[in-house]
C-alpha cells in the first residue's frame, strides 16, 4: 500500500485529502504539481492521469483517482475502520453526496473570487462573492438550527463526516477572496468544531482553533 | 436618520449563546470591527479587532481561557484588561504594563451582549425587560440601512396593533422586541427577542418571516445608491507601543483595594484577597508582584498567586514571622476583612517565558506564591511544567489551587535537610536547550538551585530567580551632581549619602521601598551622565542601556546626573 498525493500546497481541494488522511492517520507520499503559476496541472504528463487537468489526484497502488470529493469518499470507505467518515447507511450517505455538492459550489464560488484577487484569474468578482454569501447564509441557518438540535455537524450524525471536510477549506480560506464571514456567527462555531477535530492539519491561511475547555 | 460614530447608545451585538467558551466572536458594530470573547470565568470581553502589534484580526485568535493569544505572532492579551500579558519575542522580558488594547463597554443581559461606541451612557434596560425568560431569535444580517430596516419591521405589524417604537432603533409589537443593530450605514442586524421559550416550529415561523423581509429590503436597497459607509479613525499605534520598550517605568500610582477575605492557607501562611472597589484591577504577568503600604507606613513587597485573565482581586500568601520586624506582622494581626489598603500597579522582576520545552518550577515555603501563578499561566495554555514545592510538615499553603492544576505537582513535606539537595538535583536533571528553572524560596534554596544547576550544565539565563535582597556591598564613596530635570534643582550627593536621602532631604516625595536595590520601586529615569549600578534590580542590558536607575544604591560615574524628577 503506498498513497501519493498529487498536490499543490496552497490548494484547498488538495488540503481536503490531507486534511482526512492526516485525521485516518495514513501515511502519503506528495508529489508537488506547481498550479501556479506553472500551469503543470494542464501539462501533457498530468493530463495523462486525469484529463479534466485538475488536482488534486491520488494513486493508491494501480488506482488512479481524481476530484476531491470522490476520493475523500474512496479513502473514508478503503481506510476509514470505524465507518464513521462516510456511512454506509443510505439516507446518510445521501445527505453527505449533498454536501460534497455543496462543497463543489463553494468552490466554483469562493475558490474562484480567491483565485481571482489571488492569483489573477478572470473571475466576474462581484458575482462570486454574491454567490458565496448565498452559500453561507444557508449553512449558517443549517448550523444555527443543528444547533438548537443538538447537530454539531453539517449532517445528521452525531460525529463529523466527510461533508464537513469537503466544505471546510474553502469557507476559512473566504477573505482571501474577499468574502467575510462576520455574518455567519454559526459557521465560524463550526469552523471552530472542525478545527478541533483529533488529527486536525493547517494549510496555509488556515490556523488552528485552540483547545476545547476542558471540562473536569 | 444619520448613524453616528460616537452614539452612546448601546446595542445588542450577539446573542449569549453566539459566545460558547474557546471562541472568538466577530462583533461589528457603526462601522467597527470588535473581537468578542468569553472567559473561562463567564466574563465577556469587547475589543478593537486588531492586535496592537501588526493590525491582525484578533478574532481570529486563540481564547486561551484567561487570555486571547493573537494568531500572528502570540501576543497575548488579559481577560477584562485587554492589557498585553507575553510577547514571544521578548520571551524573557516582562511586557510593558501600557500595552493594552481598545475595550468597548459590555453588558450581557436579557440573552443578548450589548455594547456602545462609548461610555457616555449607562446601561438601562429596554422597557418591560425585567421578569421575562427572554430567548433570542436566529440573528438576521440584512445589507440595508438600519433605519429602512427598522421602519420595515414596524411595518410587519398588524394595522389593529401598530408598533411600539422604542429608543435605540427598537421596536416591539404582539409580544417580540426587534432591536436594529446598525452594523454601518447600508448593513443592519436584526435581533430578536421572545418573552417566552418557543418551540421548533415557532422559531423556523420567525426565521423565514425575517429571511423574507431580509430579501425585500435588500432587493430595494440595491435599486437605491449606496449610503456612504462610516469611517471609524483607527488611533495610530504610538512609537512607544509598537517597539518593545526595554523597560516599564513605573508610574508611582496607588490603587485602593478592599480586604475581600482573610484566611489561615496553612500554619503560619495567611492569605490575603484583595479587591478593586469598583471594576477590575490592572493587568499583570506572572511572576508579578504589588507593594503593599501598610497602615504603619511601610511598604512590602508581595506576589500575585492568580491565573490568567483574573483581575477582579489580587491573592497574596503572607508568611506570618514571629520575630517579623513589622511588615508582615502588621498585614496579619491588624487587617481585616474590609479594610482599605493601597497597593502598587503590578510589577514584574520575575518574567515567566513560554517558548521553553520544559519548564522545571521550585517552590520553598511562601516562595510558592508567584510559582503559583505561573504555574496556573503554564497550565491554561496546555504548557508543559513540573512544580516542586518544599514545605515542612503541616506548612503546605494553597493546597486546593495547587491541586486544581493540571500539570505535575510534587509536594515534598518534611524532608531532612540533606534530602532537599538531592531532591533538588534529580528535580532538574541534566540541562538541555529550551528548558528553564524558576526558583523561589528561602536565600539557602536559591543558592542550592543555582550551584546545582549550574554543576549539571544549566547556563545563568536559564535559571530565574528573584531577589528580595541585595547582598552586594555597596560602593557609596563617590560624590557628585544630580540635576532633576522636572523639578528645576540641582542637587550635591556627597559620599556616604544615597541619591534617594538627598531628595528627601530637600523635601521631594520620591517612592522607594526596600531601599537596597532589590525591589524596583525608585526605578527613575536617567537623562544624561553614566550610572554607577549596584542594584540587583535591573538586568545587565538594561544597566547597560544607561537609561533607568535605582536612586536606592547606585550612583554615578560622571560628575553630573540628570534625572527625569
Amino acid at each position: 500500500m503506498a498513497i501519493t498525493l498529487y498536490d499543490f500546497e496552497l490548494s484547498g481541494n488538495c488540503y481536503k485529502l490531507r486534511l482526512l488522511m492526516n485525521i485516518l492517520g495514513l501515511p502519503f507520499d506528495i508529489v508537488p504539481v506547481d498550479f501556479f503559476p506553472g500551469r503543470q496541472h494542464k501539462a501533457d504528463w498530468f493530463l495523462r492521469m486525469n484529463p479534466f487537468g485538475q488536482l488534486p489526484v491520488l494513486k493508491d497502488d494501480g488506482l488512479t483517482l481524481s476530484d476531491s470529493g470522490a476520493i475523500l469518499a474512496y479513502l473514508a470507505k478503503t481506510y476509514d475502520t470505524t465507518g464513521q467518515w462516510f456511512p454506509d447507511a443510505p439516507a446518510i450517505t445521501a445527505e453527505v453526496l449533498r454536501w460534497h455538492v455543496v462543497a463543489d459550489d463553494i468552490t466554483a464560488s469562493s475558490s474562484a473570487a480567491r483565485l481571482a484577487l489571488g492569483y489573477g484569474y478572470d473571475f466576474d468578482i462581484p458575482k462570486v462573492q454574491k454567490q458565496a454569501h448565498r452559500i453561507f447564509r444557508l449553512m449558517d441557518e443549517h448550523l444555527w438550527f443543528g444547533e438548537r438540535e443538538g447537530r454539531d455537524w453539517l449532517c445528521s450524525p452525531a460525529h463529523p463526516t466527510t461533508a464537513d471536510i469537503a466544505c471546510f477549506p474553502y469557507v476559512m480560506l473566504s477573505e482571501e477572496g474577499g468574502i467575510g464571514r462576520e455574518d455567519y456567527p454559526a459557521l465560524r462555531r463550526w469552523t471552530d468544531r472542525v478545527r478541533r477535530i483529533p488529527g486536525f492539519t493547517v494549510m496555509s491561511g488556515i490556523f488552528p482553533a485552540g483547545r476545547a475547555l476542558q471540562t473536569a | 436618520m444619520t448613524l453616528s460614530l460616537s452614539d452612546p447608545t448601546w446595542y445588542p451585538i450577539a446573542s449569549s449563546d453566539d459566545l460558547p467558551f474557546r471562541h472568538v466572536y466577530q462583533g461589528q458594530l457603526l462601522g467597527r470591527e470588535l473581537a468578542v470573547w468569553r472567559a473561562d470565568d463567564g466574563n465577556v470581553n469587547v475589543w478593537e479587532n486588531r492586535c496592537l502589534h501588526r493590525g491582525v484580526r484578533l478574532s481570529i485568535g486563540v481564547n486561551e481561557g484567561g487570555e486571547l493569544k493573537c494568531q500572528y505572532h502570540g501576543w497575548r492579551y488579559a481577560n477584562r484588561s485587554a492589557g498585553c500579558t507575553y510577547i514571544p519575542a521578548h520571551p524573557a522580558d516582562a511586557p510593558a504594563r501600557r500595552i493594552q488594547n481598545r475595550t468597548y463597554p459590555v453588558r450581557e443581559a436579557y440573552g443578548l451582549i450589548w455594547s456602545a461606541a462609548n461610555d457616555d451612557q449607562p446601561f438601562r434596560p429596554f422597557p418591560g425587560a425585567e421578569g421575562h425568560d427572554w430567548f433570542p431569535l436566529r440573528p438576521m444580517p440584512v445589507n440595508a440601512a438600519p433605519e429602512d430596516v427598522l421602519a420595515a419591521l414596524s411595518a410587519l405589524a398588524p394595522d389593529d396593533q401598530p408598533a411600539d417604537l422604542m429608543p435605540g432603533l427598537s421596536l416591539r409589537f404582539g409580544g417580540t422586541y426587534y432591536f436594529v443593530q446598525p452594523v454601518d450605514a447600508g448593513r443592519a442586524v436584526i435581533r430578536g427577542l421572545l418573552a417566552t421559550q418557543p418551540d421548533a416550529t415557532t422559531l423556523r415561523h420567525y426565521n423565514e418571516l425575517l429571511s423574507k423581509l431580509r430579501d425585500r429590503l435588500e432587493r430595494a436597497a440595491a435599486k437605491k445608491p449606496a449610503p456612504e459607509p462610516l469611517k471609524p479613525a483607527f488611533e495610530k499605534v504610538s512609537a512607544e507601543l509598537s517597539t518593545m520598550p526595554e523597560i516599564a517605568v513605573p508610574r508611582g500610582n496607588t490603587i485602593t483595594v478592599v480586604v475581600k477575605r482573610k484566611w489561615t492557607s496553612a500554619d503560619g501562611v495567611i492569605g490575603f484577597e484583595l479587591a478593586a472597589r469598583d471594576g477590575h484591577l490592572p493587568t499583570f504577568q506572572p511572576g508579578a508582584h504589588i507593594d503593599l503600604h501598610l497602615p504603619n507606613g511601610m511598604t512590602r513587597q508581595y506576589s500575585i498567586t492568580n491565573g490568567p485573565g483574573d483581575l477582579m482581586s489580587y491573592v497574596i500568601g503572607v508568611k506570618q514571622e514571629s520575630a517579623s520586624k513589622g511588615g508582615s506582622k502588621v498585614l496579619v494581626e491588624t487587617v481585616r476583612e474590609g479594610d482599605l489598603l493601597a497597593i502598587s500597579e503590578p510589577r514584574n522582576n520575575f518574567p515567566l517565558r513560554r517558548d521553553a520545552t520544559r519548564t522545571v518550577l521550585i517552590a520553598g515555603g511562601i516562595g510558592i506564591t508567584p510559582l503559583l501563578s505561573m504555574a496556573r499561566f503554564l497550565d491554561k495554555s496546555s504548557l508543559n511544567y513540573e512544580l516542586h514545592y518544599f514545605t515542612r510538615a503541616g506548612d503546605v499553603a494553597f493546597r486546593s489551587e495547587l491541586e486544581a492544576l493540571h500539570g505535575k505537582v510534587i509536594f515534598h513535606t518534611g524532608l531532612p535537610r540533606a534530602e532537599i539537595g538531592l531532591t533538588i538535583a534529580s528535580a532538574l536533571g541534566q540541562w538541555s536547550m529550551a528548558q528553564h528553572v524558576y526558583v523561589c524560596g528561602p536565600s539557602a534554596m536559591l543558592e542550592t538551585v543555582r550551584s546545582t544547576a549550574a554543576a549539571q550544565g544549566w547556563p545563568d539565563e536559564a535559571i530565574h530567580f528573584e531577589y528580595f535582597k541585595n547582598d552586594k556591598v555597596i560602593d557609596d564613596s563617590s560624590a557628585f551632581e544630580v540635576e532633576l530635570a522636572r523639578s528645576a534643582m540641582t542637587l550635591h550627593v556627597p559620599s556616604g549619602k544615597t541619591i534617594l536621602e538627598v531628595m528627601r532631604d530637600n523635601g521631594l516625595t520620591v517612592p522607594s521601598s526596600c531601599e537596597q536595590g532589590a525591589c524596583g520601586t525608585c526605578l527613575t529615569t536617567v537623562i544624561e551622565g553614566e550610572v554607577d549600578h549596584q542594584d540587583v534590580y535591573l538586568n545587565d542590558s538594561e544597566k547597560r542601556s544607561n537609561s533607568c536607575m535605582m536612586t536606592c544604591v547606585s550612583r554615578a560615574k560622571s560628575p553630573r546626573l540628570v534625572l527625569d524628577i
